[in-house]
């Protein structure tokens, strides 16, 4: 490493150019002062990129298990791994556009009566109904709020799943932290009062207090209120995912729900008896986020009804939410371009002069976790890839589009399309990265971690021309920080769920979090 | 400049040695015995006390075995693999009531251990050969093919599969050997599959894991109890669960020998110190002659330590070995039925450490003496330094003799006395060294008794109920009606963990009414359980979880349930090491409804059980006779009495040795005095009668000395060190105080007997010329 003196940095620093050179000497905590990488700022060189020092980038420094004991720690960061299947290396130039994508917060009330967590011990595939981070949801939230203001992006998009259970008081809390404000997390008079209490005689649960590893008083500290600064003037681009609007990522809201989210009465444990059926057991490669049958769950839920609840206390904050008042909540955060009272939220817009990102609504308004595609969306993507022009394009949606049912004709829309330089999506937790190469010159389709489950990362996208008119990605990933522990804990309780994201690969390869991705020049 | 000093010291320590040969060997013969104690003592600490250890790390043990209702392979090891701090797996089938043959001997529950081809076992092949994956072969555990005469290269017959080769003996820590647990052998699975056709996807119900770090075990318990949904019956099992489920049936002998070879060792050492003072103290006289004619201080100390390390070193040499071989063989079958291997190599480092401290001890209790000596005045030392008074003339002297052989019959004894009271310092040295004999006797009498008391009376354990039966609980009120029966009511008994460190198993014990009437450990604070929410725990419990009156134990049971109760008392009881609950049955049964159980019947006082033992088994039980903490344990108890014997007639020789070297010397020393009794016409008679009464000066205090420091240091500080959870019985009852001041007389009596023969020998004249 260059060794760089005081005064030498003073220096730079006043000739304006150096903010990059002096951030790779400065430790993590300096980082934040010190890098600007917005897109008009940036020097964009590939020795740059790999001296960049973002606050919470990975690529300067990230969390590992080096030896292997289920032990976070930090360690070195990683480096850009340059990906030619769409076209070879090339210099960098100038930036065109610089996006976060965060996805799959799952902000949660885990005070919520609403919750099924009794279904986890069944397994794939309910082992999302129960985390034992589960209760942290808003301070890794917070944590990668603040990850993304040190990035300084020109938008961010939020790509769906951004609460777990419908809940309006969910939504409230994640849209506090999203453009800043006062944050009380849970429900209900006394903070938290869910299964993870000590106070729970299920050993089925993690329970802070008294389980290995233990922190005693994090459920308390979990609720304390707290102020979140926000994204500070960047725009956020808002997805819809199955979880803002479906109870447990699948069910429309019913009745029974509906009474049981506000009321008060619980159910936590599984009813003697309540089995899955056969055949219903999922692969682990499936979705995390949901099971895949809102039928299953309505019937397991019938059931459990049946058996012994908890008292808790009521609060009608937990009311459950329609898809248009979560469209209406979640589209105000967006520019004022992006239409408010649409039946889906569909919806392009422009992020610079060369950039215009797409994003596609394919959460199923029946019910059901997976992807789908409605009728007039193909043609509504046909004619905005149309307005595009000479823009590069990307599109973004909640469920990844060869994976949702219709998304098939949408891929070969894209695939004709010259411009089309990324589809990003979230849903199944997982770091992925995949060339589709295509006659028009193919893209990246990109999935980005949650931040409930492991790794808990976000993801910087920066699109770069290359000479010869081509066009690169430059993305890595942003791990969450905050000021408190709360976040660490998170992190490494997500990493120690043996039915979490270590276990199951969500992080990916090197090559599917920090990369260069190179797209031949366009052949139109 | 030290080898200048080192030369002449060497001289004069040789010199020393010829002078006095038979001093020097009659002190070697006490090293000998001393470092004999020591090596003994540490063959014992070292091969029983880190037997386990050395066991798990030669097996590989894994750090965590789960036992559960057979499922298939691919879904264990799926939720397996998801644990964090993962270092390895292993799956197996472990098969019970399996029929063997032998040479003609036949069993029909034997334990067969399925093994798949990975590379992580968890046992230690001894002998042979590890299990290859095609052949029909077999592994048979040590212990069992030592009792059985299984050799290798032999078939070996098993139900179900035929003739099997005998291939190699392992040694597993997870259980106890046999006859202490059923028969085990291993078998590979490729063998079975060879055998009933290959299954896809085998049932497996036992699965080993090994961690990176065994540090962070209880958030690894934690992920697996989270995600054991649907596996049946599940049991966790720790290295330290394992090493306590051992202690079940061997943990409190272990224990025992091990407190009594750490005491030994701290006695061996008093005495080591004690007879190489004393020796030197002998010496005084000599010391004051070196040091008036000049020699230096420096110069007699270390001729003083090099005579003793000349002495010492092939003495310890040959008490250790002594020592080792008489106990290695016991300690390594007791091992050998623990499933432990014997220390072998491992121990040479300690008995190097053992004989070092043999010698080391007798050359710094000669040296240090020997140095602050020649601080004293030389005058002093020439005078004699710690003989009391003066002895007067010679003429004098005869005179008194004289009038103590015509008028006093005591009054030679009394002459033995001060004789011997003389030597203030030795007095000191040989009554510590008696003393502490004869508490290290009555320890082990005591531990005799203690033991017989535990293998044989379940009073012990605070069980007052004399029969179990393997009846419903619904027929406890038929029990009741049969004659002799005083209270009959069904008893149930579950192993849990702590819910919240998983690692800590506790044998739950639940009656549907007041237990006290079938179990009443004594209590040692708090009150009894009263009302459903309440739990008795063992003390050994209250201490491993940090638990007391009040406050609430989690107990995790095999159902997957957890119980919360309420601490209303800790008991002192030696079941399990302590680790034990009572709890209500109500609440038991709630969490548990499956919780197996038996009848437990207490008899009217002084009714025959064999009647009552018909009438049950007329009911189709199999009744059995309570049994007491050891009671599995009956083949350690008798390795434990082998090596109890050992050691106990090194200790007397001891004694022996002890006295015969007081008399000894003091006959020595006092040649003129006994010559001048001699010449006054005292017979052989006078000669032994005056050394009786200087052996009872030694034997009386030391006596009582022994007494008081095994009442009072010796026993308790065995029992603590035993079994911190429990108030063992080992204080020496009336008629062992009693027998072994009884030996230590006798010996006495051999001593005087021997060395006035030895007296007897030397000329008058001589023995006045001195």
């Amino acid at each position: 490493m260059r060794r760089i003196t005081r005064r030498r940095a003073l220096a730079e620093a006043l000739r304006g150019s150096a903010a990059l050179p002096l951030a790779a000497a400065l430790p993590l905590s300096a980082g934040l002062a010190a890098c600007d990488l917005t897109a008009t700022s940036t020097p964009t060189s590939e020795n740059d990129s790999k001296n960049q020092s973002h606050f919470g980038s990975t690529v300067r420094g990230t969390w590992g298990d080096p030896v292997g004991d289920g032990q976070l720690r930090p360690g070195p960061g990683e480096p850009l791994v340059h990906r030619t299947e769409l076209g070879r290396r090339a210099a960098l130039g100038h930036p065109l556009a610089s996006l976060a994508h965060v996805t799959d917060a799952h902000v949660l009330d885990a005070s919520s009566p609403a919750r099924v967590t009794f279904l986890d011990r069944l397994g794939p595939p309910f082992q999302s109904t129960f985390r034992p981070q589960e209760a942290l949801t808003a301070q890794v939230l917070a944590g990668t709020v603040a990850a993304i203001r040190a990035l300084r992006p020109q938008a961010v998009i939020q790509g769906g799943d951004l609460i777990d259970n419908a809940q309006s008081n969910e939504l409230a809390h994640a849209l506090a932290i999203l453009r800043g404000g006062r944050v009380q997390p849970g429900s209900g008079r006394d903070g938290y009062f869910g299964v993870q209490l000590a106070s729970d005689s299920d050993p089925f649960y993690y329970r802070p207090d008294v389980d290995s590893p233990r922190h005693p008083g994090l459920l308390r500290r979990a609720s304390r209120p707290f102020t979140s600064p926000g994204v500070t003037g960047r725009p956020v681009l808002p997805v819809l995912g199955d979880h803002d609007a479906l109870v447990a990522g699948e069910l429309v809201p019913s009745e029974l729900t509906r009474s049981l989210a506000v009321g008060s009465r619980a159910l936590w444990d599984l009813p003697a008896g309540l089995s899955l059926p056969p055949g219903a057991r999922s692969d682990l490669l499936a979705s995390p986020d949901g099971p895949p049958a809102p039928a299953l769950v309505d019937e397991l839920l019938t059931k459990a009804l049946e058996g012994p609840t908890v008292g808790v206390p009521a609060d009608p904050s937990r009311r459950q939410l329609q898809f248009a008042e979560v469209q209406s909540r979640l589209s105000a955060l967006a520019p004022a371009t992006v239409p408010r009272t649409a039946e889906r939220l569909d919806y392009a817009i422009e992020v610079g002069p060369q950039v215009r990102v797409i994003v596609l609504d394919l959460v199923r308004r029946g019910g059901g976790s997976g992807g789908q595609v409605v009728g007039g969306q193909a043609a509504w993507l046909a004619s905005e890839l149309a307005r595009s022009g000479r823009r590069w394009v990307v599109v973004v949606s909640h469920q990844p589009l060869d994976s949702s049912a219709g998304g098939e004709p949408l891929l070969a829309l894209l695939d004709r399309a010259p411009r089309v330089v990324a589809v990003l999506s979230g849903h199944t937790h997982r770091n992925q990265i995949r060339a589709r190469a295509t006659s028009a010159g193919g893209y990246w389709l990109i999935s980005t971690a949650s931040l409930i489950d492991f790794p808990q990362q976000a993801r910087a996208v920066r699109i770069v021309a290359t000479t010869g008119g081509g066009v690169a990605i430059q993305t890595w990933m942003l791990d969450h920080v905050s000021g408190g522990d709360l976040g660490s804990i998170a992190r490494q309780l997500s990493y120690l769920d043996a039915q979490g994201g270590r276990p199951r690969g969500f992080a990916g390869s090197p090559a599917d979090r920090n990369a260069i991705l190179y797209r031949r020049p366009s052949r139109s | 400049m030290i080898t200048a000093r080192l030369g002449p010291a060497l001289a004069e320590a040789r010199r020393g040695l010829r002078l006095r040969r038979r001093r020097s060997l009659l002190t070697a013969l006490g090293i000998a015995l001393a470092a004999a104690m020591l090596s003994a003592a540490l063959v014992i600490a070292d091969g029983l006390g880190l037997g386990f250890d050395r066991a798990a790390r030669a097996a590989g043990l894994p750090d965590v075995i789960v036992r559960f209702d057979p499922q298939s392979r691919s879904t264990v090891a799926q939720r397996i693999s998801a644990l964090p701090d993962l270092a390895g797996f292993a799956t197996r089938s472990e098969l019970t009531n399996v029929g063997i043959g032998f040479a003609g001997r036949r069993r029909h529950d034997a334990v067969a251990e399925v093994v798949g081809s990975g590379p992580r076992r968890g046992y230690a092949v001894v002998a042979g050969r590890d299990l290859r994956s095609r052949g029909s072969e077999v592994l048979v555990e040590r212990a069992f093919a030592q009792a059985w005469g299984v050799e290798l290269g032999r078939a070996f017959a098993v139900g179900g599969l035929g003739p099997q080769r005998v291939v190699g003996f392992v040694e597993a820590p997870d259980n106890v050997g046999y006859p202490l647990a059923k028969p085990r052998f291993y078998v590979s699975r490729a063998a079975i599959d060879a055998r009933f056709g290959r299954e896809a996807d085998p049932q497996v119900n036992y699965a080993e894991i090994w961690l990176r770090n065994p540090r962070y075990l209880d958030q690894v318990l934690v992920q697996a109890r989270a995600s054991s949904f649907g596996l049946h019956d599940l049991r966790f099992a720790t290295r330290s669960g394992v090493r306590v489920l051992l202690d079940q049936a061997a943990g409190i002998v272990i224990d025992l020998l091990v407190a009594l070879s750490l005491i030994a060792l701290a006695t061996a050492g008093a005495m080591l110190a004690a007879s190489a003072r004393a020796e030197v103290q002998r010496r005084l006289a000599a010391i004051g002659v070196q040091r008036a004619v000049g020699a230096p201080a420096g110069h007699i100390a270390l001729a003083q330590a090099l005579e003793a390390a000349l002495v010492a070193a092939p003495a310890a040499a040959l008490g250790c070995a002594a020592g080792t071989i008489a106990t290695y063989g016991p300690a390594s079958r007791l091992l050998s039925l623990l499933n432990e291997p014997a220390p072998e190599a491992a121990l040479v480092l300690p008995l190097l450490g053992g004989w070092l401290a043999a010698v080391l001890i007798p050359v710094a209790a000669a040296a240090w003496p020997a140095w602050r000596a020649t601080r004293r005045p030389v005058v002093g030392l020439l005078r004699g330094a710690d003989v009391a008074g003066s002895a007067g003339s010679a003429p004098g002297r005869l005179a008194r003799a004289g009038a103590v052989i015509r008028h006093r019959r005591g009054g030679l004894a009394a002459l033995g006395a001060r004789l011997v009271s003389a030597r203030r310092a030795r007095l000191l040295a040989t009554v510590i060294t008696l003393g502490l004999s004869t508490a290290f006797v009555l320890l082990l009498l005591s531990l005799a008794s203690a033991l017989s008391s535990l293998e044989t009376d379940p009073g012990a354990l605070g069980k007052r109920y004399q029969l179990t039966a393997s009846l419903s609980a619904s027929q406890a009120r038929h029990v009741a009606r049969i004659p002799g029966v005083q209270a009959a009511a069904p008893r149930y008994e579950v192993q849990a963990v702590d819910s919240f460190s998983l690692g800590e198993t506790i044998d739950v014990v639940a009656y549907p009414g007041d237990h006290t009437v079938f179990e009443a450990p004594p209590l040692t604070s708090g009150h009894r359980l009263r009302g459903s929410g309440q739990a008795e725990i063992g003390a050994g419990l209250a201490q491993a979880l940090g638990l007391g009156p009040g406050q609430t134990v989690a107990l995790a049971l095999p159902s997957g349930r957890e119980l919360r109760l309420r601490v209303a008392g800790v008991i002192s009881s030696l079941d399990h090491d302590g680790r034990v609950a009572y709890v209500p049955a109500s609440a038991l049964l709630s969490a548990d409804p499956g919780a197996r159980s038996q009848i437990a019947v207490k008899l009217r006082p002084n009714a025959d059980p064999a009647p009552v033992t018909a009438a049950l088994a007329a009911l189709g039980a199999e009744p059995a006779p309570t049994s007491g903490a050891t009671a599995r344990g009956a083949p350690l108890v008798a390795v434990l009495r082998t090596i109890l014997r050992a050691v106990a007639i090194v200790d007397g020789l001891v004694c022996l040795y002890a006295l015969i070297q007081a008399c000894a010397l003091t006959v020595q020393e006092r040649r003129r005095t006994v010559a001048v009794l001699r010449a006054c016409g005292a017979g052989p008679s006078a000669v032994r009668r005056l050394l009786l009464g200087a052996a009872l000066t030694l034997v009386v205090p030391a006596a009582l000395v022994g007494v008081l420091l095994e009442r009072l240091v010796l026993g308790p500080a065995l029992a603590r060190l035993a079994a911190s959870y429990a108030t063992l019985p080992l204080t020496a009852s009336a008629t062992e105080v009693l027998a072994t001041v009884a030996g230590l007389v006798l010996a006495a009596g051999l001593a005087v007997v021997w060395v006035a023969r030895q007296a007897g020998r030397e000329s008058v004249l001589a023995g006045l010329a001195a």
